[in-house]
């Protein structure tokens, strides 16, 4: 029979293509309008910094390739297209990376091109992916960066099955040109999350439509995706919810609804690399296409991520069910979809293997892909024996049977998805247990919230890129559907002009331009929380393209020889006399246990002395000994006092990731012997959360707590249930019921951590009730500062401040130290947010400050007198 | 059977099954049913059976694709082969 491939002659070759090679006035003017556009895109690009760096490059580089392409004959614009592709892989990674990713892929395109049968050259390239894998894994040396490995392996980890499933069937022709422009295509290098372009699909759509159309189409397409980023920025940022801050119905469903929103990152990113396809004159169908308005499960399958859907279509459903129909058409269509769905699944851990480095065979991913999988079945059936309406155009009228179901749908996988988002399965049903908790007025927003999505969701919004004779309708025409979001989005991205007016909507713009992490992964980089639990498959995509520059050296100190877990209430300390190599700088601790120079226990005379306890900013991670701020603080004092005075000593009793009470047990049994006269005990605004965590790990560990007011009231919360024998089992009654059969359970490690959230001020309160009763027991001022790593300063107060003051301590508050100041170059890596030594030198100068103006209460004129 | 014949019946067909009530001169040779969404995996499915046992011909999985039944000129030539394959 007549293959496609052999049917289609090579773009050079096309009579119908060679008509439209040269273009004529009309193609001119269009070009030129097209090129406008893109400026215009790489305007918004600019001001809202979309992306990173590389993709400005990358876009500018697509911008003046496209006129160039577009003005070229055709038969030059397949080869000019390869190598603008390959260019930009060496611009993205510099040149010998470049090159190295180049080669690699190119062995692995020469492999499917060997004169060996088929198979022998599959079973070729598995082996070459093999290797690849072993280097992707860090086990082997390499010359070249790990970095190009996602990127890499995102060009040939799917694509390279189309490639051959094609050279297969005949099904495209496969010559090394039209491989090179297939496997390096141009945006690939700035998304290792990429659609899986099909290869006959990408050489069958080539230029077969009028060009000025699919170009408008891409531009169109670009500006979709580009707002698609900046509503998942928006919803990123403002919109969602830490699953441990929920508190009441309305924040669940808040939580619910804004995980699945976040998707819009994908289909965003998704939008522009297949609209900057069409620039090149690839008519690709659409990625995603209304996938909030499914009204079923299949019909959901069919909307979101079609490219997927179509590749498991092609190498999994079809085979499979053509191999099944033998047992009947429902049979073939049950036990297809089963396999696609588990292949997904098993796909997915594969693909987050290349991007991320581990292969994560998790409870959630297997519960969200085995419901999906059954809920679509479901829905197939249902199809087969009731056939879908269908209809060439839009429905005209709004339709109550069609919202519901919309509505329906949306709920159900908003649920799933946030399921497939959780950390675990237990920590998803313990989020529910706040779903009885709803106020008036979040059960009105609700109802809202329902009939705003009824309303939207009755109508039929079809609209399907058309390339028909007729002149497309005002509101599908470029003016609208790309100059205007462009023009619109370039005015509000200059904030200035209505900044005075309307000071709210331009602090929202302006938070929107950039990529910055929201207050949840902030949090999450803070305290290295993934470095601990290894759940990168978690972690948002925000925080991963930061953490995924973090070299395999950079751990927390935990894992260091000078960090010890200790078995008592304290639970942490440094080793004394411990000298490692700690982020690349030498880290030394004292014989006391001090990450400082010695000190003699006696106070030397003429001193003032002052024991700063805290975590990881205080002990100075990622400084060399001498950079942390208690020696830049002490040089600072002893300056200012200008041979007046007494002498200052400051001493570093921090340890990284400790809590405050942790700094209470060493500040007990360690700092006091050194008879300080200012205790300052340092934590973030992340304090509650830290102390949180401390008494989870006590009580888990089973630590008794040395403080009987402190025992009672962790005892008040029933967390002491987390130790009990047997399974972890959600619910206090169901826990009861169980146990009502003889069935011991215990409390999930989830729902122990709700517990204590809720008492968090309570605990908080009372450590530094604590610090300040056991400064004044010893005749020392206690204080608290408040310090994070280099960032902007939380939107609203921490409450902790307040709580420090009513126990009686002296506050300093720096959260606002880095304001204003060029973040970037105070930081000890672009991956970790620890202030370097330029930093801890602003830290030391602005306490100094906030000590001289706090004389009286510090009891500094005191010292000067009685010494 | 020539070309055209293929494309009126199975033109017919698909406004039988899927799109009732539209008419079929709406459904151009070159629309593309698949990628636009007309047909799904479903209908793609009942269209190779219907295809399958009108024309007495047997399709392989990867024609199960845009490539070969996008279209009613596809579908016109993909049968046309394989009935002078037959042959």
């Amino acid at each position: 029979m007549t293959s496609p491939a052999s049917a289609q002659s090579d773009a050079s070759g096309d009579a119908a293509q060679g008509e439209r090679s040269r273009p004529g006035a009309r193609e001119l003017l269009g070009i030129a309008a097209i090129a406008a556009q893109l400026v215009l895109v790489l305007a918004v690009v600019r001001l809202f910094e979309i992306e990173n760096r590389t993709f400005f490059d990358v876009m500018a580089l697509a911008t003046a390739g496209f006129v160039v392409h577009a003005l070229l004959p055709l038969s030059l614009r397949l080869p000019f297209f390869a190598g603008l592709s390959l260019a930009t892989v060496v611009v993205a990674f510099g040149f010998l990376d470049g090159v190295a990713l180049i080669a690699l892929g190119l062995v692995l395109i020469a492999i499917a091109h060997l004169p060996l049968g088929f198979w022998p050259r599959v079973a070729l390239l598995c082996a070459t992916g093999a290797l690849y894998a072993v280097w992707r894994g860090g086990l082997l040396p390499q010359p070249w960066s790990l970095t190009i490995w996602p990127v890499l392996a995102s060009m040939f980890m799917f694509r390279i099955a189309l490639y051959m499933h094609a050279r297969l069937h005949d099904a495209a022709p496969t010559t090394p040109l039209r491989a090179l422009a297939y496997f390096f295509m141009l945006p690939n290098v700035c998304f290792p999350l990429y659609p899986v372009v099909d290869y006959a699909t990408f050489f069958r759509t080539y230029y077969d439509r009028d060009a000025l159309r699919v170009y408008e189409t891409g531009v169109r397409w670009i500006v979709r995706g580009v707002i698609h980023l900046l509503l998942y920025r928006l919803v990123y940022l403002h919109l969602t919810l830490d699953p441990d801050d929920l508190r009441t119905l309305g924040d669940l469903v808040q939580f619910i609804l804004t995980t699945f929103l976040l998707y819009l990152r994908v289909s965003g990113q998704f939008h522009i690399v297949v609209g900057a396809l069409h620039l090149f004159g690839f008519r690709l169908p659409e990625t995603h296409y209304l996938y909030y308005l499914a009204s079923s499960f299949s019909d959901f399958w069919r909307r979101i991520n079609i490219y997927w859907k179509d590749f498991m279509m092609k190498l999994v459903y079809y085979p499979s069910f053509f191999r099944m129909r033998r047992f009947g058409q429902s049979a073939g269509l049950i036990g297809a979809t089963l396999v696609v769905f588990f292949v997904t699944w098993l796909l997915h851990s594969y693909q987050w293997f290349w991007l991320r480095g581990g292969f994560p065979i998790e409870s959630q991913d297997i519960l969200f892909w085995g419901l999906l999988g059954a809920l679509v079945v479901f829905g197939s059936l249902r199809e087969m024996s009731k056939p879908r309406k269908r209809k060439l155009g839009p429905a005209p009228k709004w339709s109550l049977s069609l919202a519901l179901r919309t509505v329906g749908t949306f709920t159900a996988i908003c649920v799933l998805w946030s399921l497939w988002s959780a950390d675990s399965v237990s920590s998803w049903i313990v989020m529910w247990m706040v779903a009885g908790n709803a106020t008036l007025g979040s059960v009105l927003a609700l109802a809202g919230l329902f009939t705003a999505g009824v309303l939207i969701a009755g109508k039929d919004w079809s609209i399907r890129e058309k390339y028909d004779d007729q002149a497309p309708p005002w509101y599908r025409r470029p003016a609208v559907t790309s100059v205007l979001p462009l023009l619109a989005l370039l005015l509000l991205g200059n904030t200035q002009l209505y900044a005075p007016r309307t000071p709210q909507v331009a602090t929202l713009v302006a938070s929107l331009q950039g990529s910055t992490l929201n207050t949840r992964d902030a949090a999450l980089q803070h305290k290295g929380y993934y470095e601990k639990l290894d759940n990168q498959s978690r972690m948002s995509a925000q925080l991963w393209s930061i953490q995924a520059q973090k070299p395999a050296h950079w751990v927390g100190l935990s894992e260091t020889e000078a960090y010890v877990s200790r078995k008592d209430f304290t639970l942490a300390g440094l080793v004394p006399g411990a000298h490692i190599e700690f982020l690349d700088r030498p880290l030394s601790v004292n014989r006391w246990g001090m990450r400082d120079r010695d000190h003699a226990l006696e106070k030397p005379p003429d001193t003032y002395r002052i024991a700063i306890l805290g975590p990881s900013h205080v002990m100075g991670s990622g400084l060399a000994d001498g950079e942390t701020f208690s020696s830049y603080l002490e040089q600072e004092l002893e300056r200012s006092r200008n041979g007046v005075g007494p002498h200052f000593e400051v001493l570093n009793f921090g340890i990284a990731g400790c809590s405050l009470m942790t700094q209470l047990g060493v500040l007990e049994e360690n700092a006091l012997r050194f008879r300080p006269d200012l205790i300052v005990v340092t934590d973030s605004p992340l304090l509650a959360n830290t102390v949180v965590n401390h008494v989870l790990s006590v009580v888990g560990d089973g630590y008794p707590i040395p403080y009987p007011d402190l025992d009672a009231l962790v005892r008040e919360t029933g967390v002491f249930a987390l130790v009990d024998p047997g399974p972890p089992v959600p619910f206090a009654s169901v826990r009861s019921a169980l146990g009502a059969l003889g069935i011991q359970t215990r409390m999930p490690w989830r729902e122990a951590r709700l517990r204590l959230r809720l008492v968090e001020n309570d605990l908080v309160r009372w450590t530094f009730s604590r610090v300040a009763q056991v400064a004044k027991q010893h005749g020392a001022v206690g204080a608290f500062l408040l310090l994070d790593n280099v960032g902007n300063p939380p939107a609203t107060p921490v409450a902790g401040l307040e709580d420090a003051r009513a126990a009686g301590l002296v506050t300093f508050d720096l959260l606002d130290v880095w304001q204003g100041r060029d973040q970037a170059a105070l930081r000890i890596a672009p991956w970790d947010n620890h202030p370097n030594p330029q930093g801890t030198r602003i830290i030391a100068q602005r306490l100094e400050e906030l000590m001289q103006r706090h004389r009286s209460e510090l009891r500094l004129e005191d010292a000067l007198v009685t010494r | 059977m020539d070309a055209s014949e293929i494309k009126n019946t199975v033109r017919e067909y698909i406004v039988a099954e899927f799109l009732p009530g539209e008419d079929p001169s709406a459904i151009g040779d070159s629309m593309e049913m698949i990628t636009q969404g007309i047909l799904d995996s479903i209908a793609t499915l009942k269209l190779v059976s219907f295809l399958e046992d009108h024309y007495r011909i047997a399709l392989a999985p990867h024609e199960v694709a845009p490539e070969y039944l996008d279209t009613l000129d596809a579908i016109s030539k993909l049968v046309l082969a394989k009935a002078a394959k037959r042959r």
